[in-house]
């Protein structure tokens, strides 16, 4: 087995009911999915198939109802809550729609605060850990700033430094361009870019399919489950145009 | 009912149902308040309503004047002569006999005992013909027969004695056997603070009783005025005639009305103070919860606004919830408060009368509960008031309940503080604690609903605790004017009196068991007041080395004279100036030594130095224990050698002086700490379950980056502990001071003859263990609340 085709991440008859509604609702229905080391795996699907929802299981934020995830092997089912937390700590980033940051605290402190938590005792290397991801996504100048301070993509591209700052192995985005412009969304794409062709896993919920054009591979879901998969292979620039439109028809064909 | 009415109401319902847990907590809170106002109401208007029905029974005197021993009744008959104020007037003859010489049995049952536990002065009277007449149960005069007696209405309860029972009266010739015929209301004797009790009997058995010896003689001198504002000139005109009888306490209608008043109404003010506190917490909350509803619904808000809906009808949509809410609370507060009002009244209706059911007995707690009404529905208007303020496009995009210029201030305000926050410049090595303490900076404007209400919460807890402990401490006999020490003999006016101080006191003076004893005699001295000359209680005895603690200046030395604050306030002497006093036509000038608080002789006394062992109206005797001696025994040895002489540990004299008062601080002690303990962690609880709605994005952030759960958790239980520990130890710290002049200042209005109160707490109780019974339960609340965040899923709270 090569490195590119080691799973880092894996979820098994992956299952996810909500019932506090009457009936109950059936989110996930099923799903197996390897996600490989160093991939950028794209999820898209319908409002309502389950993007989000298999997002937060695999990552342990949410319990699955049944089945299995396994990270590096490791099952995260079984895992008590702290352990969980400490898992995303250290494995593992997140960028949301809303970039959700605390908002009595500035731009720096809330990109360190992942960084702090993991080794409190290692502060003047998470600090300058934290001030090069500010240098390398263009944000340095804003870092004493407050979260209303700053534009939208400044805020989404603090988030993705956030979410590297104690430099995970897996980082999950969530609709990251959901509330941004065009501009500002090419500027967290490229972003996101830039983090995956240095290495890290990315495993990325969209409804834009520009934005799933950056992925080596996009799975569909419908319903709870996952119906199809395209092999997109690695992104260039060069063929964005012709990835897009390869992508659109496959969409088409799936109804979306 | 019209449409929009019923859809008021129908959203109002609605919401009252789905928030379940927060509307509850604060429907509670406003019950309680609503309770409180209305019992207090209702308490101080039957209180009121069944003195004022005893007194139209009974008619008291406007004046009285109690003496023992010879007195001149032509004296009398020329002072009633010479005042034409005087309405009618009656010399009462009375025959004290010690609760140890009444026995009673119930031959049916043939059950038996003695009125030994009673410690006050039982007296035996006949039925007087023109005014102040003993009542019978059923609020009609009695005319006992012979061999009947009726009995003090206190005694009823205090004994379970019954109509039947047999009573019998020892005497120096022999018993009296006499039959309880019924229970008398007594509108001079009926408080609980009163030292004296009537027993009423036929002219018959009183002559006999009087001829058969045993009982301690006493009259009471009393006068009817024709008007009663009358009352203090007649008192002074008493007062400065020298040939008229008066060694003993002199009454005025306005004493006997708020001796009445204040033992129970106490309770009632204690009542109403707590509910006005109740209703400021139950206000905040109302603002808090109001303004979390706002900010929640900001966006359905913003969407009627932009159809068209006026500012009135949204605030009205809102306003129709707190209405009914407010509504219900004060209807079952009401109803409980009725049920609570009986209860806490049943001994006011038995020692006074039944008060008659008038419109004021309705009016009087609906319009506290309306005031309660409409000063809530007030306030929550003004809150709404908002609702005009908010924009629909921050409404609807930004969910922002804020104004452009005030969305601009915050972020500036938020910026500012960031810039300080300084986590990278953190030394320590808690980030929990640390983003806590950040947290409630940030919204301290949000937490301070804790801090206020413990603070709050700790006043309402300490005061009543610090009171009690005050009026139960050892020490307070230094309020009351009386040295520290362990035994107090108390040798009132009688024939032998001279010859009884002599014989306690050598008797004393011998005895190892006692050291430091101390004998004072009570002179009536006259004294120049405003209109006349004045009767002025001294108390002469060696004073060096006194206890009591002395307000201004010292104890008096020859020639000099102390004086109780409310002497030297009604006289307008302070330490350093001459006043003159006469005794036997003889006037001395002295020169005030220093002001004393006192609650005795409703606090006019007075100190000189010197050794009086003849003619005094009374003397008290004061001695200490040797260490291992049990004060009560020694108490009882002397109490059974003379039986004519009251002697009581003091501990004990400050207990029965003050039963009734402590009783009522007990009460209120109880009541609010209760109350306290509850509403504090029912607002816990209610901020808290409000808080952690508005964190959700917080808390799903923080899961999100790596914090566990229990991690959390831990923040928001740390939050709520330093609110709440904050709050406590700033009302402890103003309880400790600003509160004890506060209370100060009331008790000194109540006109006890305590000018200056300085607590006397307990200091383990109220400094240490109510501050952590407080925090622990607000820690409780936060507990409870934050246990239900265990095993949520954390994208729920991100999705808000």
């Amino acid at each position: 087995m090569t490195q590119a085709d080691h799973v880092t991440l894996e979820s098994r008859d992956l299952t996810k009911t909500y019932y506090s509604t009457d009936p109950p609702t059936q989110v996930l229905n099923g799903i197996d999915l390897s996600v490989r080391e160093g991939e950028f795996l794209v999820v898209m699907g319908a409002s309502g198939s389950g993007k989000s929802t298999l997002l937060y299981s695999v990552s342990g934020m949410d319990r699955p109802t049944g089945g299995s995830v396994l990270l590096e092997g490791r099952d995260l089912t079984s895992l008590s809550d702290k352990e969980a937390s400490r898992v995303r700590l250290t494995t593992m980033g997140f960028v949301f729609q809303q970039a959700f940051f605390l908002n009595n605290l500035n731009i720096r402190d809330n990109i360190l605060l992942p960084a702090l938590k993991a080794a409190p005792k290692e502060k003047d290397a998470a600090i300058a850990r934290v001030d090069a991801l500010l240098e390398r996504f263009g944000i340095a100048h804003v870092k004493q700033h407050g979260i209303t301070q700053v534009s939208g993509g400044q805020l989404q591209r603090a988030s993705i430094c956030r979410a590297l700052a104690c430099e995970p192995s897996v980082l999950f985005a969530d609709e990251p361009t959901g509330a941004l412009n065009s501009s500002m969304s090419a500027e967290v794409m490229d972003a996101l870019t830039d983090v995956h062709r240095a290495g890290t896993t990315v495993v990325m919920v969209t409804h834009d399919p520009a934005c799933a054009a950056r992925g080596d591979r996009v799975i569909y879901l419908r319903d709870g489950l996952l119906v199809d998969t395209r092999e997109l292979g690695t992104w260039s620039e060069d063929e964005a145009g012709r990835r897009e439109d390869d992508l659109f028809a496959w969409l088409r064909k799936k109804g979306f | 009912m019209n449409k929009r009415e019923s859809l008021y109401l129908r959203y109002a319902s609605n919401d009252l149902i789905k928030n379940k847990g927060v509307n509850t907590a604060l429907i509670v809170i406003l019950v309680l308040s609503a309770f409180l106002m209305a019992t207090g109401a209702m308490v101080m208007e039957r209180l009121i309503g069944s003195v004022d029905q005893l007194f139209d029974e009974a008619q008291p005197p406007h004046f009285l004047q109690m003496h023992k021993g010879d007195y001149d009744p032509d004296a009398l008959e020329r002072f009633a002569a010479e005042h034409p104020e005087i309405d009618a007037w009656l010399v009462e003859e009375m025959l004290g006999f010690d609760g140890a010489a009444i026995a009673w049995d119930r031959p049916e049952t043939d059950e038996s005992g003695d009125l030994a536990d009673s410690l006050i002065d039982n007296l035996f009277v006949t039925q007087n013909r023109e005014f102040d007449f003993l009542i019978d149960e059923s609020g009609a005069i009695p005319e006992p027969s012979r061999g009947e007696v009726y009995v003090p209405v206190a005694y009823k309860q205090q004994f379970e004695l019954r109509a039947g029972d047999e009573l019998q009266v020892k005497t120096d010739s022999g018993t009296l056997d006499l039959r309880v015929e019924g229970f008398v209301r007594d509108s001079q004797m009926a408080s609980s603070l009163s030292s004296a009790t009537r027993f009423l009997i036929s002219e018959d058995d009183f002559e006999e009783l009087e001829r058969s010896g045993g009982g301690a003689p006493e009259i009471i001198v009393e006068y009817l005025l024709t008007d009663a504002a009358l009352i203090p000139d007649f008192q002074r005109a008493y007062e400065s005639d020298e040939s008229l009888p008066k060694n003993g306490q002199a009454v005025t209608y306005q004493m006997i009305r708020i001796i009445n008043a204040f033992s129970d109404g106490l309770v009632a003010v204690a009542l109403v103070f707590l509910s006005l506190l109740l209703i400021a917490i139950a206000l905040l909350n109302a603002r808090f919860v109001i303004r979390g509803k706002l900010e929640d619904e900001v966006r359905e808000i913003g969407a009627m606004k932009a159809i068209g809906l006026p500012d009135k009808s949204i605030a009205r949509l809102y306003l129709a919830k707190y209405s009914v809410m407010t509504l219900l609370a004060c209807i079952v507060g009401g109803l409980l408060a009725v049920v609570a009002t009986n209860l806490l009244t049943r001994g006011v209706q038995v020692n006074y009368a039944e008060a008659p059911v008038g419109a004021a007995t309705v009016l009087v707690p609906v319009i506290g509960l309306a005031l309660v009404y409409l000063f809530v529905i007030a306030i929550c208007r003004r809150v709404l008031g908002r609702v005009r303020k908010i924009q629909v496009v921050n409404a609807m995009v930004h969910g922002s309940t804020l104004s452009d210029r005030q969305t601009a201030r915050r972020a500036k305000r938020q910026a500012r503080r960031v810039r300080r926050s300084g986590l990278a410049s953190f030394r320590g090595r808690s980030v929990n604690g640390r983003l806590a303490l950040l947290d409630i900076r940030a919204d301290a404007r949000q937490w301070i609903l804790i801090p206020v209400v413990f603070f709050l919460v700790a006043v309402l807890i300490t005061l009543p605790m610090n009171l009690l402990s005050t009026f139960e401490s050892p020490r307070f006999v230094t309020y009351m004017g009386a040295p520290e020490s362990d035994i107090r003999a108390d040798l009132q006016f009688s024939e032998h009196v001279d010859r009884l101080r002599t014989e306690v006191l050598s008797d004393m003076r011998e005895d190892d068991r006692l050291t430091d004893v101390r004998a004072f005699s009570n002179l009536l001295y006259e004294i120049e007041g405003e209109e006349g000359l004045e009767t002025l209680r001294v108390e002469v005895g060696d004073y060096s080395g006194d206890t009591v603690e002395y307000l201004r200046g010292e104890p008096p030395e020859s020639g000099q004279i102390a004086l109780s604050v409310l002497n030297a306030d009604k006289y307008g002497v302070s330490t350093g100036e001459e006043i003159t006093v006469s005794l036997g036509g003889e006037a001395t000038p002295v020169v005030v030594s220093g002001v004393y608080q006192d609650v005795t002789s409703g606090g006019h006394t007075a100190k000189m130095q010197g050794e009086v062992a003849t003619d005094a109206a009374g003397y008290v005797i004061y001695a200490d224990t040797v260490d291992g001696t049990d004060a009560a025994a020694v108490a009882d040895d002397y109490g059974e050698r003379f039986p004519a002489a009251a002697v009581i540990p003091m501990r004990e004299y400050v207990q029965q002086t003050l039963s009734y008062v402590t009783g009522a601080f007990l009460s209120a002690a109880v009541l609010s700490l209760i109350f306290g303990i509850g509403v504090a962690v029912l607002i816990t609880s209610l901020f808290l379950k409000l808080r952690l709605t508005s964190e959700r994005r917080k808390m799903g952030t923080m899961s999100a980056i790596g914090f566990s759960t229990g991690e959390i958790i831990t923040q928001v239980r740390l939050k709520t502990l330093v609110a709440v520990a904050v709050g406590t130890l700033a009302g402890v710290v103003f309880a400790a001071t600003a509160g004890e002049s506060l209370v100060g200042a009331f008790i000194s209005l109540a006109g006890l003859g305590i000018a200056d109160l300085s607590f006397i707490p307990n200091p383990l109780l109220v400094y240490a263990a109510y501050p952590l019974i407080l925090i622990a339960a607000g820690y409780l609340g936060a507990v409870t609340l934050t246990a239900g965040l265990r095993g949520a899923d954390k994208s729920s709270w991100l999705r808000g």
